[in-house]
């Protein structure tokens, strides 16, 4: 799987959607459910996944997919 | 052997991950299960895999059952959360299972969103249907404090302090530890007898993990001034204080037990206030609910034994009782120390009984005759050997204690032993023992439902006891009444315009606020630097401080002057600080200005949303009258001629002017409650 796919995995298993498609312009607003609480489990589960920490306001940082998803390209385990 | 149906496992779950792919649900399900039969524990994926699988046919019953398992499947927080939102209204769907419903209401100092979320799910291993009520956080104080709180509204049987070290009113180094200690400890029993005060629920202390980072060094330990030393003392008086009546999670040993460099993580502190990583939650959730289930009198009552390769190595029947490995070498000495720790459980009250493959004679002998037995005979209040199903003996050894299954659990070596228990009679717990005896220890110790309540029963006298002293010992409380908690925070707000260093916390506060906000109007940075440019813009920002902590930038206003009356734009409060009375002070500075301005009358806005009704009533409070009648929001409007100007005398107001303050990022970035 490469990135895009294991991201994919990520947010099908914490929104327990497993129809949901990833685009890169996605944010929060385009995904059911994506809260606080949800934004947390999310960035929990990336760490998990992509054996990385986000540092600092990186956290917080993460507004579409595809800061997610070059972040993790640049810094993960991939 | 062993990686062979591993392997075979993952074939039959990724065939299944395929067949749910093309909707056949019921192909899926028999792979799942397929796989399931084969791995010697169940994974949180496979749990998954069929508990959605099942969602998806209808079938609750089934699906709560799996995304339940995902709790002995490991403490995995992804899966655990996805489970948690999956059994989500288990309430309605699998009421059969339920052995008793419970509320708790979490009185936390630090964001509690996820807990409060995982805890339903630990509980109904327990088959507990529980219903969790989340206090504000930081709120703790004037929810317990406050007899009408939404707290006592939602009628909790347990409460629990979801506090940590950060709370704690201890400085680095003291000048009278003995009385820092004893103002910190009664500063929680205090709360625990205003609870008593005003409800019958029962009070869940979490004590004080001990931190990480240690400024003084080994240092610490031999120092009774050091924070780290009453820290410990703090602890061990509150455990002292709690005696019967007030329940402790010991995350103190919790945080030891995994590691505190593990159990901290600051990143996440930092970023949303949680006091524990995340990856404990589920332990944490664990032991929670086994506290709550043992207060419910839920805990199991019964350890039921096997004994060979259980309680000594070898078998009784053919290698004689010099033969069996108990004491003297390595081997025996692990099920001495097994022996050891089953009498430490039945000290603090569980049943031991045997059940046992064995002729009778023959069992009882090494309990009578063997030199390193630290079990007797008269230590178990049941003793079954016999040639007979287990099953059909642990039902007989029920009966015969007067005691139900499901206060049952049973441990054997042997797997296809504890597979019948668990097919035959689900509702005893079986702990399967690995296969060195060094580990049963560790296993047994790791099994959370002994959890006990109490040496002495509490009954009901008891607890009218205890509801009557501690209504006489009202003397002792350190704050009886919000406003005497007030008066003793000892508050100070920092009022002062808008300015370039505390822009960033502005916008970012105008941008999130939900709950205390007025009009909940999102103005991005621009419009707000136009507004500081306005000379008919009234702004501020307060900062909010106690005897405890800097709470930082926490609430802002903005108004416009149109002639002899004063707009309120926005006013918004950060959650952390609601219920510290400082919207009356920042309204009352609103009056100070307002009068500078030669302005008569304020003018507020109420526009509700789903997610502001804390602030419905506000104008009201304050004196406001309500003027016409919007379609989306209310219009109030306060005559300062008339009614005078506000005041609020449980803070103290600084006004900065234009002297320029440092702002302060700290708690910047997403806050703890939901917004």
């Amino acid at each position: 799987m490469n990135v895009h796919q294991q991201l994919e995995q990520v947010f099908r298993d914490v929104f327990n959607d497993d129809a949901l498609v990833l685009r890169h312009d996605m944010t929060s607003d385009d995904i059911p459910g994506w809260d606080s609480i949800a934004h947390i489990n999310l960035m929990f589960a990336i760490e998990a996944t992509f054996g990385m920490q986000f540092i600092g306001n990186e956290l917080a940082e993460m507004k579409t997919i595809g800061d997610v998803e070059a972040l993790v390209s640049r810094r993960g385990e991939v | 052997m062993e990686s062979t149906v591993t392997d075979a496992a993952a074939t039959a779950s990724a065939r299944g991950d395929q067949q749910k792919k093309s909707g056949d649900l019921d192909g899926a399900i028999a792979s799942y299960l397929d796989a399931a039969a084969q791995l010697e524990r169940v994974t949180a994926p496979l749990c998954l895999g069929l508990a959605r699988a099942y969602l998806a046919k209808g079938n609750y019953a089934e699906a709560i059952r799996w995304a339940a398992s995902v709790v002995d499947a490991g403490d995995d927080y992804g899966a655990w959360m996805s489970a948690a939102a999956l059994i989500a209204g288990a309430g309605q769907w699998n009421a059969a299972r339920v052995r008793r419903r419970a509320r708790v209401a979490l009185a936390a100092s630090f964001t509690t969103s996820q807990l409060r979320a995982l805890l339903p799910l630990a509980a109904l291993r327990h088959g507990i249907d529980l219903q969790v009520w989340e206090g504000q956080f930081g709120q703790y104080r004037q929810d317990l404090l406050d007899g009408t709180s939404a707290l006592y509204q939602s009628a909790p049987d347990f409460i629990v302090l979801a506090v940590h070290e950060r709370d704690l009113a201890l400085p680095a180094l003291s000048g009278d530890p003995e009385a820092d200690v004893a103002r910190e400890v009664s500063r929680w029993t205090s709360l625990w007898y205003a609870v008593a005060r005003h409800s019958a629920a029962r009070v869940i202390q979490m004590n004080f993990a001990l931190t990480a980072e240690a400024p003084l060094g080994h240092l610490g330990a031999r120092l009774r001034e050091s924070r780290y030393a009453m820290t410990q003392m703090v602890n061990s008086r509150l455990g002292m204080a709690a005696g019967n009546r007030v329940g402790m999670l010991d995350c103190e040993r919790l945080s030891s037990l995994v590691g505190k460099s593990r159990w901290f993580d600051s990143r996440y502190w930092h970023f949303s206030r949680q006091a524990i990583s995340l990856q404990f939650l589920p332990l944490v959730a664990r032991h929670l609910t086994a506290v709550l289930a043992a207060d419910l009198g839920l805990n199991r009552k019964c350890l039921v034994l096997d004994l060979d390769n259980t309680l000594w190595g070898g078998v009784i029947g053919e290698d004689g009782l010099s033969g069996i490995k108990l004491g003297g070498d390595a081997t025996g000495e692990a099920f001495s120390a097994f022996q050891e720790y089953i009498l430490r459980l039945k000290d603090k009250g569980v049943i031991l009984a045997v059940c046992s493959k064995n002729d009778d004679a023959i069992a009882r002998e090494p309990f009578e005759r063997h030199p390193d037995t630290k079990l007797r005979l008269d230590d178990f209040a049941a003793f079954v050997a016999n040639w007979e199903p287990k099953p059909a003996n642990i039902e007989r050894i029920a009966k015969s204690l007067n005691i139900s299954l499901d206060a049952l659990v049973f441990v054997d070596d042997n797997p296809a032993e504890c597979e019948a228990i668990r097919r035959a009679l689900p509702e005893v717990d079986v702990i399967e023992l690995p296969a060195d005896p060094s580990a049963f220890v560790r296993e047994l110790s790791e099994y959370l439902m002994f959890e006990t309540s109490s040496l002495t029963d509490e009954d009901l006298h008891r607890t009218a006891q205890y509801r009557a002293r501690s209504a006489a010992s009202a003397a002792e409380q350190t704050a009886a009444s919000i406003e005497e908690l007030w008066d003793s925070l000892k508050m100070t707000a920092t009022a002062a315009p808008f300015d370039e260093m505390t822009l960033p916390r502005i916008v970012q506060l105008i941008g999130k606020t939900n709950q205390f906000n007025l009009t909940t109007r999102r103005h991005g940075r621009a419009q707000v630097e136009a507004f500081m440019n306005d000379p008919e813009c009234v702004h501020f920002s307060v900062r909010l401080s106690d005897r405890y902590t800097d709470h930082g930038l926490v609430g802002l206003m903005i108004a416009f002057q149109r002639g002899s009356v004063l707009d309120i734009d926005t006013w918004l409060m950060s959650c952390r600080v609601i219920g510290r009375s400082l919207e009356n002070t920042m309204v009352a500075h609103l009056c100070d200005v307002a009068a500078q301005r030669g302005v008569t009358t304020l003018r507020g806005f109420f526009a509700p949303t789903p997610k502001n009704a804390l602030v419905s009533g506000l104008f009201a409070r304050l004196g406001f009258a309500r003027v016409g009648e919007g379609d989306a929001s209310e219009a109030w409007e306060y005559d300062l001629a008339v009614s005078g100007s506000i005041e609020n005398r449980f803070i103290t107001l600084n006004v900065a002017g234009d002297r320029r303050e440092r702002a302060s990022a700290a708690g910047a970035g997403l806050q703890g409650c939901v917004q």
